[in-house]
């Protein structure tokens, strides 16, 4: 038997998009994601129909093939053209695509919900199933996740994969490290593949106090033991040959951080959580919260209400909107951050790099796509996932400027997620209100590095086994405490 | 490897340079998309696909595809089909070891019928893992850094005209023709050298009169337009609370950033690849593409051509080959399997029928192209007949969006003349 190829830039056969919908991915922005069809050069243009075709002869629902997202540029541009263009003719606004009116239908939730569960965690991002495999671990599987969309929607399918243990505070340090080995063991203990890459993390600093900064940083990370050393730009250009090194004054190298590629973690934790009895319900909102006499007694879905013992509240940039279902107010701020991928290249790019001076960073893909994004001091606060061209003229000018190669590499593709930003940078973990209501939100641009760490403590907590101190270092009335510690190490 | 493919021997269509394929001279005519100029010289597979390393050629010789990513003077993933040649042009094809034609990795294909299950394969023990993972990062991607600095873009313009109509096929130059009459300064862009788009393969001659292009061009001039040509519309954004669309310019190099109070987008649609086993084979193009090159550089795709599909366009798709004096054969009923190691030898047809041929014609029309519109929040519905998503597009080319009009196979398939009165219709609602 030969094969069938739906998807000529990506090689996605006939036979893998039965294979996914077999497991359960159904709708069109999960089959996507999971065969990788449409992520490629052509971004779908000339392989959608057939996808389509093929996933309503094996039965789809007229809302699940809802064709997935636009993402620009309709046509390839090199970063060099985009660079010819000033960002500051071209003012912010909510981007694109604009959503049509009226919105195409949601596809039905994924299974019916059940009466009650000893913990609901809502939300299905990195940190929602993360938790719900810890649990699960920890022999507490009458979990319920439920989640409003699909798997990856949020900030966890729209994030640079970067992960690392270079930060500024001990704990923090902790946190990356020990997410950085369970990141090393995930396609083994889970079954799944994440690319997990150790090509390290490279900081740049373009003038004395950003030099200031990374040695302050570097102590307190060889006290960890890190392997961290602040090199000079030549050196720093073996590392990555290519870098214009009259950019930069030092750098700070850690080979030991590294990338993944992030959707295969949701579907990994949720299949790994849901082998051991938890259930993962998709497309099923969180309505309303019901309270009385100090706690939560159930969530309300458009399927029913659910009763529960404790309820988890790990839904990233959308967590000030379902707390106060719960009549708590949670000092969250969700900011849009853009990023895009060029089309893919052969290797060349072993860390990710970033530039302290300008927020820009970049790594490459195990697909060999540049990924990169750039934080926008511009950006008002706000859930917003719209594209713009100003990101692309402000990142082009950026990449372009320290690595002059790339002015002739296409940019595919731009999204946007948002960033869920917090006074001081720093999560907000424990309960806020209602005594079972648990607050697991807040991790502004690095939630995916800490979920394997923070959902190990949070699950240890939550089962009363062990107490550790960052459950109160980031507890939400820190602020009421007095002044808190700003993490200052946040890059984009 | 593939018959040699050839030109028709008119002196309209004799080369006047030379491009270089992985170091082997192929000659070319000047403007001519380096896709035509190798399909004209034979040269099918220009590169490696990304997981199976199976050979890959140029399907949709227009932009839609992503098949015919090549290095060209250093620079990766450069789309031949939209690139034209010029005299001395190194072409490199990608991600074939040693090179696309012999690539040694395209065992992976023939180990792998069953196909690859990526998420799941080898992940553990750690060792196979991370060796896994090692590997895989040195296949992937296809084209490699620019060995070199490429000067950076030249720094964009601002403009605004009355009106911008994308795209200079039928629906365009016809809402062209009612806006320019009416006075509207409008700036009408076309990704090709030549205004005409689907006109220009000659498949319709009926469709509009043969000066008709020109004429229209002329109009758009003399009120106050302008005719962007080799100009790509490369998206729609929002920026600033407004519609904005950036156009890049090939010859001269030029990148303009342009707004206008009213956008009709007539970009056409993107051709359909089949969907039978080996359908990436090289040798399978669409149909109207080939028509098109053998119309305007005597490109002869081949000896024994293959047309898929029943209606009018296939029927002028054979009719035109034949008069080429090639061996056209029309394929009407369902296709099993594509043969052929490199590119197509013949077809196995459904009924157990079998027609040997060195290239395959898709003349099935094309699938609609709602990108644009959707950037700028046009839905779109599942067509059951036609089999494709179409952008929700009136008659008269509104798209219930303030300001943004279309028109033409961008929004449903048909005739070039159907293109040419809705074009009509939805300049003479930009009107007003
Ligand atoms: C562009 C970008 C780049 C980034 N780069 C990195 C990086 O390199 N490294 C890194 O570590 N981090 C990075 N981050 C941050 C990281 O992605 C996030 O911190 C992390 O994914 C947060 O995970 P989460 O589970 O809290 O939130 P999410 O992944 O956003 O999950 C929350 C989920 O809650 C669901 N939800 C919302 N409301 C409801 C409701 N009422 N009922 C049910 N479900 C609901 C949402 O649909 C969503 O799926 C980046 C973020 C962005 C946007």
């Amino acid at each position: 038997m030969g094969k069938t190829i739906l998807c000529a830039c990506e090689d996605v056969t006939l036979s893998e998009v039965r294979r996914a919908f077999a497991r359960g991915h159904r709708d069109l922005e999960s089959v996507k994601r999971y065969t990788g069809f449409g992520t490629g050069p052509c971004q779908g243009k000339s392989c959608l129909a057939a996808v389509v075709q093929e996933l309503l002869r094996l039965g789809a629902t007229p809302a699940e093939i809802n064709p997935f997202t636009p993402r620009p540029p309709a046509q390839p541009v090199d970063f060099g053209t985009l660079a010819g263009i000033d960002p500051d003719t071209l003012p912010l606004d909510e981007g694109v695509p604009v959503p049509p009116t009226p919105r195409p239908p949601v596809p039905a939730s994924s299974g019916p919900v059940p009466e009650r569960a000893s913990v609901v965690i809502v939300g299905g991002g990195i940190l929602g199933l993360s938790l719900a495999h810890q649990l699960a671990l920890r022999g507490v599987t009458d979990v319920l996740v439920l989640e409003r969309s699909y798997l990856n929607a949020g900030a966890s399918g729209r994030n640079g994969g970067g992960v690392r243990a270079q930060w500024s505070t001990p704990t923090m340090v902790r946190l990356g490290l020990r997410s950085l080995q369970l990141f090393r063991s995930f396609a083994g203990e889970t079954g799944v593949n994440v690319w997990f890459r150790r090509g390290g993390y490279l900081f740049l600093a373009p003038d004395g106090a950003q030099v200031e900064r990374l040695e302050r940083n570097h102590a307190v990370q060889r006290q960890q033991g890190m392997r961290t050393r602040i090199v000079s730009p030549d050196e720093a250009c073996t590392i990555v040959p290519e870098l214009d090194r009259s950019r930069f004054v030092a750098a700070s190298w850690n080979p030991d951080d590294g990338v993944v590629f992030p959707w295969p973690f949701l579907w990994g934790y949720a299949a790994a959580a849901q082998a051991r009895g938890v259930t993962v319900r998709t497309f099923t909102p969180v309505s309303g919260i019901e309270v009385s006499g100090g706690l939560v007694r159930s969530v309300l879905t458009p399927h029913g209400r659910v009763r529960c013992d404790t309820l988890v509240n790990a839904c990233g940039a959308w967590s000030p909107e379902v707390a106060r279902l719960a009549g708590v107010a949670l000092p969250n701020r969700p900011t849009r951050h853009e990023i895009l991928v060029s089309g893919p290249l052969k290797p060349w790019l072993g860390p990710l790099v970033s530039n302290l001076g300008n927020g820009l960073y970049f790594s490459q893909s195990q697909r060999g796509e540049i990924v990169g994004g750039m934080g926008d001091p511009t950006e008002p606060a706000g859930i917003s996932h719209g594209s713009t061209l100003r990101f692309l003229s402000r990142f082009s000018r950026a990449i372009t400027e320290l690595v002059p190669g790339t002015a002739g590499v296409p940019v595919m593709r731009q999204w946007a997620g948002n960033y869920d930003v917090t006074p001081d940078n720093n999560p907000i973990l424990g309960p806020a209100g209602p005594a079972n209501f648990f607050q697991l939100s807040g991790f502004v641009g690095h939630g995916f590095m800490m979920a394997p760490a923070v959902t190990e403590i949070v699950a240890d907590a939550l089962t009363g086994r062990a107490r550790d101190e960052i459950l109160d270092r980031f507890s939400l009335d820190r602020f009421e405490r007095g002044p808190a510690v700003r993490e200052d190490f946040i890059i984009g | 490897m593939g018959p040699p493919m050839a030109r028709l021997p008119d002196p309209r269509f004799a080369t006047d340079c030379t491009v270089h394929l992985d170091g082997r001279a192929v000659p070319a005519r000047t403007g001519e998309s380096v896709a035509s100029a190798l399909l004209a010289a034979g040269e099918r597979v220009l590169s490696r696909s990304a997981k199976y390393h199976r050979p890959r050629g140029p399907f949709c010789l227009s932009g839609s595809c992503g098949s015919c990513l090549v290095r060209i003077d250093g620079e990766p993933n450069r789309r031949a089909c939209r690139t034209p040649c010029r005299d001395g042009m190194r072409v490199e094809t990608q991600n074939g070891w040693p090179d696309a034609v012999h690539d040694l990795l395209g065992v992976i294909d023939r180990l792998t019928p069953g196909g690859l299950d990526v998420h799941h394969m080898l992940t553990r023990p750690r060792l196979a893992n991370e060796a896994l993972v090692a590997f895989t990062r040195r296949l992937a991607g296809s084209g490699r850094m620019p060995d070199r600095a490429s000067p950076r873009g030249p720094a964009a313009s601002h403009e605004t005209f009355d009106a911008l109509v994308l795209g200079a096929g039928p629906a365009g130059l016809s809402a062209a023709e009612v806006l320019a009459g009416a006075g509207v300064r409008l700036l009408l862009v076309e990704r090709d050298r030549i205004p005409g788009g689907r006109l220009r393969a000659g498949l319709e001659p009926d469709a509009a009169p043969d000066g008709w292009p020109a004429e229209v061009a002329r109009a758009v001039l003399s009120s106050g337009g302008e005719v962007a040509l080799a100009t790509s519309a490369t998206s729609l954004w929002h920026d600033g609370g407004a519609p904005v669309c950036l156009l890049v310019g090939e010859e001269p190099r030029r990148t303009r950033v342009v707004r206008a109070p009213r956008i009709l987008v007539c970009t056409g649609g993107h051709a359909r690849p089949p969907t039978f086993e080996g359908n990436d084979l090289p040798g399978i193009h669409s149909g109207r593409a080939l028509a098109l090159a053998l119309a305007e550089h005597g490109v002869l795709p081949g000896r024994r051509v293959a047309v898929l599909g029943t209606g009018p366009e296939p029927e002028a798709l054979l009719a035109r080959f034949a008069a080429a004096g090639l061996q056209a054969t029309a394929v009407t009923t369902p296709v099993a399997r594509a043969r052929g190691r490199g590119a197509v030898r013949s077809l196995d047809l459904a009924d157990g029928g079998r027609v040997p041929c060195d290239v395959v014609a898709q003349g099935a029309p094309p699938t609609p192209a709602p990108d644009l519109l959707r950037a700028l929040g046009v839905g779109v519905d599942w067509d059951p007949a036609l089999e494709a998503f179409t952008p929700r597009v009136l008659r008269d080319g509104a798209t219930g969006i303030a300001g943004l009009y279309a028109a033409g196979e961008v929004a449903r398939p048909g005739t070039a003349a159907e293109a040419v009165s809705w074009g009509r219709r939805a300049g003479e609602a930009a009107r007003g």
